[in-house]
């Protein structure tokens, strides 16, 4: 995964370097043919001057100076000549090219006008040459400066473009640092970000209408199970009075007593789902705060301490075997203990006498991870699908409750990003395993 | 004691009053928030069991004008609400305690007396069983000068049995006072067996005693002798 602003920058690297590799692959044939154009132009501004200065002086100074009866002049570092001689020629010459000519034995390259002329009936072919030595160093030169401009251009420009994006992408940071670690609407900043770009004003203001709808629906929620709370536990509650006052009132016959006590029984059980429910809907609600830091193996410790006497009253061995320890931060410590309590709770009941419960503690790759593991009577497949819902069908007769408790477990978990995973064997045990989410 | 019984649910404020009766409180009834706001004001209470779902009023002011006035009445708020957040803010009022609804009543009964315990400064009790002697502050029970190694559950336990003597305590009563936070509908009577078990045994090492007695059927009592 890439920052936003690094890759835009690196783009415009990208590009630009492109682009510029593009620029110095043609800039030679431009510069060329600029230079070519220029040497033309020159040379046919030279011609017109000699055929200016002929018509006036006439072209016998120049032949009278040779005995060949030709002309030829070109100055002492070679760059440019001017020939004039007779030919016999038919056709008349008016062209430009580059030929390579023998100068005091020194082959040079030279730009050629070839251009013939008649004078009172006599053909002469003027050329004029230009050195294209001068033009390939002078290109070479313009060459070497082009390509440390643009070096510089490319640096200068990215660096200016990373701070911009910077600058730029200044309130999107600060967007996405809102919504960093939050796990309850209430808790998200609602103060704009202040930003001139549109498209982060209205993402900063659509996240804030998402939370303050998120936060209105857990609001009513919450009314919600206030309410249900307490009307469905208000009777609950006189009803559990009055048994319990019937039952310690003096004279009670025993065979009374013991149905009083059945009908508490019952009646526990349905207080004990209803606030199960209700807690569920209150987690899932987001009202237990996440404030608690502390370490996993001293609250592992704690429930074996309460539950081995039952183990043991079993003849159940309860082992923890505690490799590494993790401190789990911004959770809530009471809902933990719950979930671990239940689990190791329901692993006990579930193994027969001689059985080994087990309890493993070590870090999966960077995670840390708890195993609870069995190995008692086991749950076939269709068994482990339904584990963790409400209301499962009963799997058999003889168990009690709706096993609501695992329930609640996997509410716990999901509330504090856990995974629970969950393996069994028919008449080999089972195993849960709680895999942590890495601390914020 | 004067106790006031602050609830709109009349059928549970009788139970409740009869139950405090018994155990030779005075108790005064207010069915809504405004008369239980002139109570507070007119009489003296040292206990105000106050439910925060009122009709007519929020529970939480109640405390706030009771302080204002500077009435020494203890707080217990019952409340079959049971948002989290109310517990809190109950306690940050200056509420002593808070029992969610339904609660046992012999629940209630060990909550005012803990409450009495420290408002009264009556917290280096003694209590005498047979040879024993606990005692509540230290948490620590005792037989013939030699300290008696109980866990902290078993401790708990036999002080909520013993807080309510002589009345017999069901396995749920027992193990909702101890494990109250848990919530398993698996719940396993013999939990609560378990611990009594192991807890006789202990005492039984030190001494006799048969003040600790089973009732079949229905729980386990401490009987005075």
């Amino acid at each position: 995964m890439m920052r936003l602003k690094t890759k835009l920058a690196l783009f415009n690297l990208l590009s630009k370097l492109i682009f510029t590799a593009l620029f110095l692959l043609l800039l030679p044939l431009v510069i060329e043919r600029i230079n070519l154009r220029q040497v033309d132009s020159d040379l046919v501004k030279k011609r017109e001057q000699v055929i200016g200065l002929i018509s006036k002086i006439g072209i016998e100074p120049f032949m009278a100076s040779d005995t060949t009866g030709s002309f030829g002049s070109y100055n002492i570092l070679k760059e440019e000549f001017i020939s004039l001689e007779r030919v016999n020629l038919n056709h008349d010459m008016n062209y430009i090219e580059v030929t390579n000519r023998l100068i005091e034995e020194e082959e040079i390259s030279y730009r050629v006008l070839n251009y013939t002329i008649t004078i009172d009936g006599k053909k002469y072919l003027l050329e004029i040459g230009k050195s294209l030595t001068s033009i390939l160093s002078s290109r070479k030169n313009i060459y070497k400066v082009i390509v440390i401009f643009l070096i510089l251009i490319i640096i200068i420009t990215f660096l200016t473009d990373l701070q911009y994006n910077r600058i730029l992408l200044r309130p999107l940071g600060k967007i996405t640092n809102k919504l960093k670690g939050i796990s309850d609407p209430s808790s998200f900043n609602m103060t704009p970000v202040s930003t001139t770009t549109s498209d982060f004003y209205k993402l900063d203001q659509t996240l804030r209408e998402l939370m303050k709808n998120i936060g209105q629906l857990f609001d009513k929620e919450k009314e919600i199970t206030d309410n249900v709370s307490h009307e469905l536990l208000t009777p609950i509650s006189v009803l559990r009075s009055k048994l319990e006052n019937l039952l310690i009132s003096k004279d009670m016959d025993s065979e009374i007593a013991g149905k009083i006590e059945e009908s508490l029984k019952t009646l526990h059980r349905l207080q004990t789902l209803v606030n199960s429910l209700l807690f569920i809907a209150r987690i899932e609600s987001r009202q237990y705060l996440m404030e608690d830091s502390f370490y996993i193996n001293e609250v592992l410790k704690e429930i074996i301490s309460e539950i081995i006497p039952v183990a043991e009253d079993k003849g159940i061995i309860l082992k923890e075997e505690p490799e590494q320890d993790f401190q789990f931060m911004n959770a809530n410590r009471s809902l933990i203990f719950s979930m671990f309590f239940n689990v190791i709770n329901n692993a006990v009941k579930n193994t027969s006498q001689g059985g080994i419960v087990l309890i493993k503690s070590h870090f999966l790759y960077d995670r840390f991870n708890i195993a609870i593991s069995d190995n008692g009577k086991g749950m076939p497949k269709e068994q482990i699908d339904t584990l963790f819902s409400r209301f499962k069908a009963k799997m058999d007769v003889n168990e009690a409750g709706t096993g609501i408790g695992l329930a609640i477990a996997k509410t716990i978990a999901d509330f504090h990003r856990m995974v629970i995973t969950v393996t069994s064997e028919v008449g080999k045990g089972t195993s849960f395993s709680f895999l942590f989410p890495e601390n914020s | 004691m004067n106790v006031l019984i602050v609830e709109d649910e009349i059928s549970l404020s009788n139970e409740i009053a009869s139950f405090l009766k018994a155990e030779n409180f005075l108790c005064d009834l207010a069915l809504t928030g405004r008369e239980a706001s002139e109570k507070i004001a007119i009489n003296l209470y040292d206990f105000v069991l106050l439910d925060l779902g009122l009709p007519d009023y929020n529970g939480l002011d109640l405390i706030k004008e009771a302080r204002k006035i500077g009435s020494e009445a203890s707080f217990i708020i019952i409340t079959a609400k049971g948002a989290v957040e109310d517990k809190v803010k109950g306690l940050d009022l200056g509420a002593d305690d808070y029992l969610p609804k339904p609660f046992a009543l012999a629940e209630l009964h060990s909550r005012i007396n803990a409450v009495a315990r420290r408002k009264f400064n009556i917290d280096d009790q003694n209590i005498k069983l047979g040879e024993f002697v606990m005692q509540l502050k230290s948490r620590k029970l005792f037989c013939k000068e030699q300290e008696v190694d109980l866990t902290k559950k078993e401790f708990d336990l036999l002080q909520y049995l013993v807080l309510n003597k002589s009345r017999v305590l069901t396995r749920q009563q027992l193990y909702e006072h101890i494990w109250g936070n848990i919530l398993d509908d698996q719940y396993d009577s013999n939990f609560i067996d378990v611990h009594i078990k192991n807890l006789r045994k202990k005492l039984n090492n030190h001494a006799p005693s048969p003040w600790l007695d089973t009732v079949r059927g229905v729980g386990y009592w401490v009987s005075t002798e």
